[in-house]
């Protein structure tokens, strides 16, 4: 790792949990109050760039995995945020990320996840599809399937 | 009819249908009237106006947004009208046989079709010979 | 002035693929674009949930047949990156050729098209002709001249016939003298340097706010290249990367262009080095245990990234997958502002989305002059040389430029 990852962890070790630690790849647990923190530190100071964002349904809840990609050494800084299945919630980071616009949106179309502080939140891929409702996401096990005609 | 079919088989202009494909089909019809294959030397054209067409080339699964789109160019389009389908997609929807946003596999589920030409992609080849095959069963 | 709404999409004849586009114009000045997606949405990665691992593969690689080696290269390492699986060298090999053939082709089909969109179909008919010889090499080494399948965890499925080799260099060769053609046409047709000059600006703080990646960050002057910055198979590889300052359409040309230079060279380091290194080609992975990996290659549009999170059964439990365009296609919002409507359509092909092929015919009858289309030829040559004098200051045209050298 490299000295600027070094110094991250210092500065936030009370705040992370959790660490996976491969060679280029590190994940660690952040709480939703601490990500807009976190992510600012990560893009502003150290210049990561956001490659995008991973939603997964495990058996008790939803999780948030945010990629930022350090191009200086090529090493991925993942941190992973969690929520309940009802009403997922997280604080969204387009204000300080534009980048961050689409992904948020695709997330919330495939699983429903509401992001707090979007300013244009709706859905990317199956917008005005006449198959699938406003509450139709197609990536959670328990779908509110569109009944078909 | 008998009189158009037979005007028709010297000089086809053909509309490209893109409908939810992988985009593979789709360029391998650009490649057709590039310098490599030439098809304008057949007096096929691609057209930039679904008005103008003699045969609508669909590739791709079409997905549920899109087909109420394809079914107006159909209506659109001036009859009589030859539809082909280009690749597996939409005979039979090839790997996505199981997408949860797919309307139309086979394709005649949104518009009437008069030849597949399958394979993934089909050879440029292969294209020529399925629109010259669907000419030779006109009479 | 009175707002203008233009909506473009979802079939059009300037858009090869179905996709909307809503412009807001105030005369011929665009204010604000909107963009509707889904006409394509497929659920790639819900059906890979049910596919085993090497089922997934051949799934990706259906997810565009341009950049159709990319997905697999990236699906592939993040396969491997769950178990730290070792790739045999001449695999890695056969993996950075089939790569980079495949970049050659992909500039090569978008510098066509964007010499379709601004009316220089020359040029289309032209790059296309020279891209039909790659596609020839890959049914020749792969069988099919799109989708490859060459790709496999821990490997590449078939190996590379070595007698290939004297029948490929031909090819390469023609390809650099040809694009070296295409780089000094650029640098000296004063119509295309004055259409795509200082057009849809870019800049650097645009691209790292929009997380911009690929030649079309690289072409505002952002130092990324995924190829180096990740390492693995292209270690084995000298090769520069490309980074060009200005940002604008015109350098997002001269960029793919140098590109392919740079493809052709790393190209011929791999069929160097196939005759000299020998012996497997795969080497058999059977068992992919429980953990998350993460994989990225650069595809010719930008980086492609595959995250694979595993419970050690032979499926994935989750594939995430992001297209380069994702983060690319916004990027239209910082530079297709404030343009004229005419260079909006060639600012938003310069990310290279997949949707091409413009159609255009035009007309005209002059009432008082009575001038019809002939006159209009005669009026444009005087005028193409009337730019020629005021921007390239020198009567020499690009063919007399390239036989001097």
């Amino acid at each position: 790792m490299s000295d600027k990852g070094t110094e991250f962890f210092e500065k936030f070790q009370d705040k992370i949990t959790k660490v996976i630690k491969k060679p280029k790849r590190i994940y660690f647990n952040v709480k939703n109050e601490d990500i807009w923190e976190i992510s600012d530190y990560l893009s502003n100071t150290m210049g990561c760039r956001l490659s995008v964002c991973t939603a997964t349904e495990v058996y008790d809840g939803l999780e948030v995995l945010y990629h930022f990609s350090d191009d200086t050494t090529g090493i991925y800084y993942s941190p992973r945020v969690k929520t309940g299945l009802k009403n997922p919630e997280i604080n969204s980071i387009t204000p300080l990320i534009e980048g961050a616009n689409w992904i948020e949106r695709e997330m919330y179309d495939l699983f429903g996840i509401k992001f707090k502080g979007h300013p244009d939140l709706k859905k990317l891929l199956t917008i005005n599809n006449p198959h699938f409702s406003e509450d139709d996401h197609p990536m959670r096990f328990n779908r509110n399937r569109t009944k078909e005609k | 009819m008998a009189f158009y079919n037979k005007i028709i088989k010297k000089s086809i202009w053909v509309f490209h249908v893109s409908a939810s494909p992988c985009n593979n089909c789709d360029i391998e019809i650009l490649d057709l009237i590039t310098p490599g294959y030439d098809i304008e030397r057949f007096g096929i054209k691609l057209v930039g106006s679904v008005r103008h067409a003699d045969v609508l080339l669909v590739t791709g699964i079409v997905s549920y947004k899109v087909a109420p789109r394809i079914k107006q160019l159909y209506e659109q389009a001036a009859k009589p009208i030859f539809v082909i389908g280009i690749g597996t997609c939409t005979a039979g929807g090839a790997t996505f046989k199981t997408s949860y946003n797919k309307a139309g596999v086979p394709l005649e589920k949104v518009i009437p079709v008069n030849a597949y030409v399958t394979g993934c992609p089909p050879k440029p080849e292969a294209m020529i010979d399925g629109v010259l095959k669907l000419l030779g069963t006109l009479k | 002035m009175s707002k203008c709404r233009i909506p473009l999409g979802p079939f059009h004849p300037l858009l090869e693929e179905a996709e909307f586009f809503d412009i807001k114009v105030e005369g011929e000045k665009v204010v604000d674009i909107e963009m509707e997606t889904g006409w394509m949405h497929r659920g790639h990665e819900k059906i890979s949930e049910t596919r085993s691992y090497t089922q997934s593969i051949f799934l990706v690689e259906r997810i565009c047949g341009i950049c159709s080696t990319s997905h697999p290269f990236a699906a592939t390492h993040a396969m491997e990156d769950i178990d730290n699986v070792e790739i045999p060298e001449r695999a890695q090999y056969i993996r950075i050729f089939i790569g980079e053939m495949e970049r050659i082709h992909s500039h090569l089909l978008w510098l066509g098209l964007a010499g379709h969109f601004i009316g220089y179909d020359t040029l289309w008919m032209w790059t296309w002709k020279y891209r039909e010889p790659v596609l020839q090499i890959f049914e020749k080494v792969s069988g099919n001249r799109n989708h490859y399948a060459m790709f496999r965890v821990g490997g590449v499925s078939r190996d590379f016939d070595n007698a290939l080799i004297p029948e490929i260099h031909p090819v390469l060769d023609m390809l650099e003298k040809k694009m070296l053609m295409i780089a000094g046409a650029a640098k000296d047709d004063p119509v295309l340097r004055s259409r795509l000059k200082g057009v849809g600006v870019l800049t650097k703080e645009d691209a790292i706010n929009y997380c911009a990646n690929g030649p079309t960050a690289r072409a505002s002057g952002v130092d990324i290249d995924v190829r180096r910055d990740d390492g693995l198979e292209y270690n084995l590889i000298n090769f520069d990367v490309i980074v060009l300052p200005n940002g604008d359409v015109y350098d997002k040309l001269v960029l793919r262009v140098l590109e392919i230079i740079e493809s052709v060279k790393i190209a011929r380091q791999c069929l160097d080095a196939f005759p000299k290194i020998g012996g497997d080609y795969l080497n058999k992975v059977k068992h992919i245990s429980p953990g998350e990996g993460i994989g990225r290659y650069e595809a010719p549009r930008g980086e492609v990234f595959h995250y694979i999170r595993s419970d050690g059964s032979n499926r994935p439990l989750r594939h995430k997958i992001r297209a380069p365009s994702f983060s690319n296609i916004p990027t239209y919002k910082a530079s297709c502002l404030g343009i004229p409507l005419a260079d909006a359509l060639i600012t938003l092909a310069a990310v290279d989305p997949c949707y091409c092929c413009t159609e255009r015919s035009i007309r005209v009858v002059d009432k008082n002059n009575k001038k019809l289309e002939h006159n209009l030829l005669t009026m444009s040559r005087e005028k193409t040389a009337n730019i020629k004098k005021a921007v390239a200051g020198s009567e020499k045209t690009p063919i007399d430029r390239i036989f001097e050298d």
